[in-house]
């Protein structure tokens, strides 16, 4: 018997002794629910030592009355009927952890979001469900166990998914914190969408004059290593262990011989009608640096086009080129990772929304950034597709796959600003040419960005209140886009030379796989989910993974670099600690039962469970606690530590205790 | 007793109450660009439950679905215009012309029936002169007549027309 | 295939017998298996009925659907109207089984009850889905050389939800099944647009009907085309007999003939123009007509 396992024994073997502790949470649960009634109930149970009733059971006095009570009354099981464990049972684990008694003796009952919230109206059911509630929770705390979480050491390494702006900032931090990071981007530059922005908003700042900076100094960290055109394949592990698996796919040359000089570039003779950097706008060649700012500063080559006829090679002064070269991987250990993917901008061609895909001069809005960019395909100046001319006429259309059940229910908060800005850079650049902004609500807070709005109020751009219900083209390839202007009433026939969509921020392909390989749970926008909306924005509900930027949802750029750097201090918590504790709820097998069926292994999506010469072997470490394995075991013989059948069966057979309430 | 607008609406699962007034719906009514209706106001007025039940624009929509389809809010605006409507012929509000198609109904089982210069056309074309319809088959006529004394729809539209929510005013 | 039960409605039967004609000609000629649904009425019309009860929108659309379910045939229908009318109620009555009892009590009155077995299709959607352009090609015997203007009409899509036939803003289905009697389908400004009949506006308000026909056959004039093929005969009715009504109202004439896509394939499968009333429209051109003789 080992010393937990004693300890353990000794606990079962004593006459439970419980406290109940009813938190009226003010007027959140006291509003609806008689907690004076439910105690007087709660203290007739079998096994209950005192129930009371704290006006907050979780400020520094109700705390203090549950220390007290377990030394004074001896209480060695301790049952809190108030709030979400979400936020407030580590508050309460902590508490009855400072008397002397393991945490895991205590036991959590929600009596607001199940029962006050939910039932304002019905007081005198919303008191009967809460005696019912904690009732459960008394039969359930009698057969609590004690258990331990253990500590881990921790590898002092992190990893950061994706190196746009976001996962710039928290590579950035965490190496200026000391510790080394591998900064992995599958794109063949870091700078991500920023790098492609012409300005931006508030202060109308060249976008790549801000970045370019930023993108030399990661390169610059010493403690910072770029792995570029590279994808996270595989990681397994947890919090402070995490083995990682990176694919470097080839570029076709060698990256340390290749100094992005551009001469290979220039002998290539295959053009191809299409640059990724230019969001398809204009040509590239088959091997080409994907921008003159890119970091690293490297040639690459578009292997689906090549023709290999050498060129480049001969070109090459260094020798850089290798057409043999294959892709390669890495094996990382880090003890923190941070997510900060991504995102792609919506696609509105599939539905041709607004005529997109169907009628030239219908464009998105990074396409417009690249157009008006001066370093763009040409070279800043404006001109509609369908015939290179100058457009006397313009319109931005808001709310392009946002706002809309018929794409995403969700705003994507950028692009209000971004066409404001936009707008504001026609008029700046192009005086005489109209502008217009299609629009269902401005929305515009955050500092300077309700002036920004003013000034371009000023500037004389148009704005009319209402969603275009559909566009049509003329025969010189004008668009007329037809609107209500809400305001007055009046359907509009608008005719525009070009027709910017403001389209808003989705997910990506590539988000979701790495979502999948690391388990991070996805909302139902298709981000990934943050482990509290408002408490917890950056982390999740895995510990040591982080997510910021657009990962987590559309932002701009003043949130995504906010959640970049607080991506890094969360992280680095655990590399600073150099350890960090495991879940103390993991699955526990019994021998004399398990019949090495080997059904649970496949279940678990931590891979902490395997068959070694016809045994179950179970990595507690690896082990959430999440319970699938113990669901799928058809003898009963694997356990969830704090949910064992005995203890559920008791909450549940107390559920049908009518009557005696 | 009539029914306020917004209730009527929610209780027909059709609630108006999630608008947020774009005019995605009235820019896209073919008929708002030549009547007056303006879908939006339509909206606009029963979510404050305003008396849309005497606004004649009511009727000048073709049902054509188009708004409906690009809500962005996915409310079921033809559909709560139908129930606008049957509200308010509920009501004894009914323009005339419809009034007379429901007749011909009740009559003829046709809200177009047969004419001389069509019975005319069917034989030319080596057609019998009336169709496999109620027109051919008295039973079946019968069967439609009684359908509609039954559900009340001959006393809703057959009655002289008169605004029976200002009854008793 | 399920076989079917031909459901005329009123306009065709008592304004327009050739698409009757010409739909019967077309399933026989494709080897459809179909039936008369005798002692059918009116559906009953959509944009009115359904505005003024519902329950009798329902009960007289579930009687005519019954007499399909006794047939034990899914119901096809040749209009629009018939189609959406039958098809929602269908639909209303499959999900609300409070609203079913409540009909079936009604119909009960007349022996009847309401069963849900049997689907509700429309002739276009039939022929797209059920025999395909491929086949409707290979049936072709007459190839027709014409410039169309293509109207879907709205209640053949619409409501989306209820139909399965893929986007409303872009359809292609019905202009793959003109292309494959050799015609064009011409696109032309506003073509999903209402005819402007529907919801009862043509029955009582028919200056304001006529205005939307009039601006629909305006862009069809301006696209430069031979005929207007259509699958609904109130649309059709608007934009044949509408033509008459509008150079009377407002002066503007297009002459531009009106064909019920059964029409048009009946033709392209060897039968005459006369044959399926094409010269009983109340627009009729000589010259048209004998390019389609070809």
């Amino acid at each position: 018997m080992t010393e937990q396992e004693a300890v353990t024994e000794t606990i079962k073997a004593e006459e439970p002794r419980i406290g109940a502790f009813i938190c009226e949470c003010g007027v959140n649960i006291g509003g609806a629910v008689d907690c004076q009634a439910v105690a007087d109930y709660v203290a007739t149970l079998p096994n209950v030592t005192t129930a009371v009733v704290n006006k907050y059971t979780c400020s520094d006095a109700g705390q203090a009355e549950i220390k007290n009570a377990i030394k004074e009354l001896g209480l060695n099981r301790v049952l809190v009927a108030s709030c979400t464990p979400k936020t407030h049972e580590p508050i309460f684990r902590a508490c009855v952890e400072e008397a002397g008694l393991n945490p895991y003796l205590f036991e959590f009952v929600n009596i607001r979001e199940h029962c006050s919230w939910i039932h304002m109206w019905e007081k005198e059911d919303a008191t009967h469900k809460a005696k019912e509630m904690v009732r459960m929770g008394v039969a359930r705390a009698a057969k609590l166990e004690p258990l331990q979480s253990s500590e881990v050491p921790v590898t002092n390494k992190a990893l950061v998914i994706g190196a746009g702006v976001t996962g710039m900032q928290a590579a950035l931090d965490i190496g200026d914190m000391g510790f080394q990071v591998y900064l992995v981007e599958q794109g063949p530059s870091i700078g991500g969408k920023m790098a492609q922005l012409d300005k931006t908003f508030p202060t109308n700042d060249c976008s790549i004059c801000i970045l370019g900076p930023k993108m030399v100094e990661v390169a610059r960290n010493k403690n910072i290593e770029i792995m570029s055109y590279s994808e996270v394949e595989e990681v397994d592990g947890y919090v402070g262990n995490f083995k990682v698996k990176v694919k470097h796919k080839p570029r076709y040359l060698n990256i340390d011989d290749c100094s992005g000089c551009g001469l290979c570039t220039e002998k290539c003779p295959v053009e191809v009608p299409y640059t990724e950097f230019n969001e398809g706008i204009g040509t590239r060649k088959a091997i080409y640096v994907p921008f003159p700012q890119a970091v690293p500063l490297r040639a690459l080559v578009d292997k689906s086009v090549c023709i290999d006829c050498g060129a480049c090679s001969k070109a090459c002064e260094r020798g850089a080129i290798d057409m043999e070269q294959q892709e390669t991987f890495s094996e990382l250990d880090v003890g923190v990772i941070v997510v900060a993917a991504g995102y792609q901008v919506y696609d509105p061609e599939p539905q041709h929304e607004y005529g997109f895909g169907l009628y030239d001069n219908v464009i998105t809005t990074m396409e417009f950034e690249r157009l008006i960019n001066a370093s763009g395909p040409t070279m800043g100046k404006v001109v509609r597709p369908s015939d290179v001319q100058p457009p006397k006429s313009i319109g931005f259309v808001q709310c392009v796959g946002s706002r809309d059940k018929n794409s995403n229910i969700y705003c994507s908060s950028f692009c209000c600003m971004a066409s404001l800005k936009n707008a504001q850079l026609i008029k700046e650049k192009y005086p005489d040419t109209e502008v217009y902004i299609m629009y269902m609500d401005m929305r515009t807070p955050f500092r300077m960005y309700e002036e920004f709005y003013n000034r371009a109020r000023d500037s004389g751009i148009k704005f009319i209140r209402g969603k275009p219900a559909e566009v049509t083209e003329t025969e010189d390839h004008n668009i007329i886009a037809r609107v209500e202007d809400t305001l007055t009433g009046e359907i509009v026939n608008l005719e525009l030379d070009l027709l910017v969509l403001s389209v808003g921020a989705v997910s990506t392909e590539s988000t979701e796989k790495i979502r999948q390989i690391l388990k991070v749970s996805r909302a139902a926008d298709g981000f990934m989910m943050e482990a509290h909306p408002k408490l917890k924005p950056v982390d999740t509900t895995l510990d040591g993974i982080f997510i910021g930027g657009m990962t987590q949802g559309p932002k701009d750029i003043p949130y995504s670099i906010s959640q970049g750097s607080a991506c890094a201090a969360r992280a680095t918590r655990f590399l600073a600690q150099g350890k960090a504790l495991t879940e103390g709820i993991t699955v526990k097998v019994d021998e004399d039962i398990c019949v090495s069926c080997g059904m649970c292994v496949p279940m678990c999506p931590f891979q902490a469970l395997s068959m070694e010469e016809g045994k179950l072997n179970i990595i507690s470490a690896l082990c959430k606690g999440c319970g699938t394995c113990a669901v799928a075991c058809p003898t009963g013989a694997l356990q969830q530590s704090h949910f064992k059948n005995d203890q559920l069966l008791a909450q549940v057979k107390n559920v049908f205790a009518y009557g005696e309430v | 007793m009539t029914k306020e607008p917004v209730k009527l609406l929610e209780d027909e699962g059709l609630t108006f109450l999630t608008c947020m007034q774009c005019g995605t719906c009235t820019g896209s009514c073919p008929s708002g660009r030549y009547t007056s209706l303006n879908t939006r106001r339509i909206v606009l007025s029963a979510r404050r439950n305003k008396d849309v039940y005497h606004d004649e624009n009511l009727w000048m929509c073709t049902t054509c679905y188009q708004c409906q389809e690009r809500c962005p809010r996915g409310i079921k605006i033809v559909d709560g215009i139908l129930a606008l409507r049957t509200e308010s012929v509920h009501m004894g509000l009914m323009l005339p012309d419809h009034r007379k198609v429901a007749g011909l109904v009740v009559d003829k089982g046709h809200a177009v029936p047969i004419n001389d210069a069509n019975k005319e056309k069917r034989k030319e074309l080596g057609m019998d002169e009336l169709p496999e319809t109620v027109h051919k088959y008295p039973e079946a006529l019968d069967q439609v007549k009684k359908l509609l004394e039954v559900t009340g729809f001959v006393q809703l539209v057959l009655e002289e027309e008169k605004d029976k929510s200002e009854e008793g005013q | 295939m399920k076989p079917v039960s031909l459901f005329l409605g009123c306009i065709i039967p008592n304004r327009y017998p050739g698409i009757e004609k010409a739909t019967k000609l077309v399933l026989d000629g494709l080897d459809i298996d179909w039936a008369d649904l005798a002692g059918a009425s009116c559906c009953p019309a959509p944009g009115v009925f359904r505005s003024f009860d519902k329950v009798t929108w329902l009960t007289l659309a579930a009687r005519n659907i019954v007499l399909s379910e006794q047939m034990d045939r899914d119901v096809l229908t040749i209009c629009n109207g018939c189609f959406g009318s039958l098809t929602d109620a269908n639909h209303e009555l499959k999900h609300d089984p409070a609203m079913t009892k409540q009909v079936n009590k009604h119909l009960a009155e007349v022996d009847m009850k309401y069963k849900g077995s049997a689907e509700v299709r429309h002739i276009i959607e039939f022929l797209s889905k059920e025999i395909g352009p491929e086949k409707i090609h290979d049936a072709v015997q007459h190839p027709l050389d014409l410039k169309v203007a293509l109207h879907y009409g709205c209640h053949l899509i619409k409501p989306s939800k209820e139909r399965d036939l893929g986007t409303v803003e872009n359809p292609v289905f019905f202009d793959e099944l003109v292309e494959a009697l050799g015609a064009t389908s011409v696109d032309y400004e506003d073509k999903m647009a209402c005819c402007g009949a529907g919801g009862g506006v043509r029955s009582a308000l028919l200056d304001k009907s006529l205005e939307m026909a009039d601006a629909k056959l305006q862009h069809i004039a301006e696209a430069g085309v031979d005929c207007i093929v259509n699958a609904c005969p109130f649309c059709h009715l608007q934009l044949d007999f509408g033509q008459v009504e509008i150079k009377d109202k407002y002066g503007h004439e297009y002459s531009i003939p009106v064909l019920h896509y059964s029409q048009l394939l009946a033709i392209a499968m060897g039968h005459s123009p006369e044959d399926v009333g094409v010269d009983l429209n109340f627009i009729t051109d000589d010259g048209f007509i004998d390019r389609l003789r070809g």
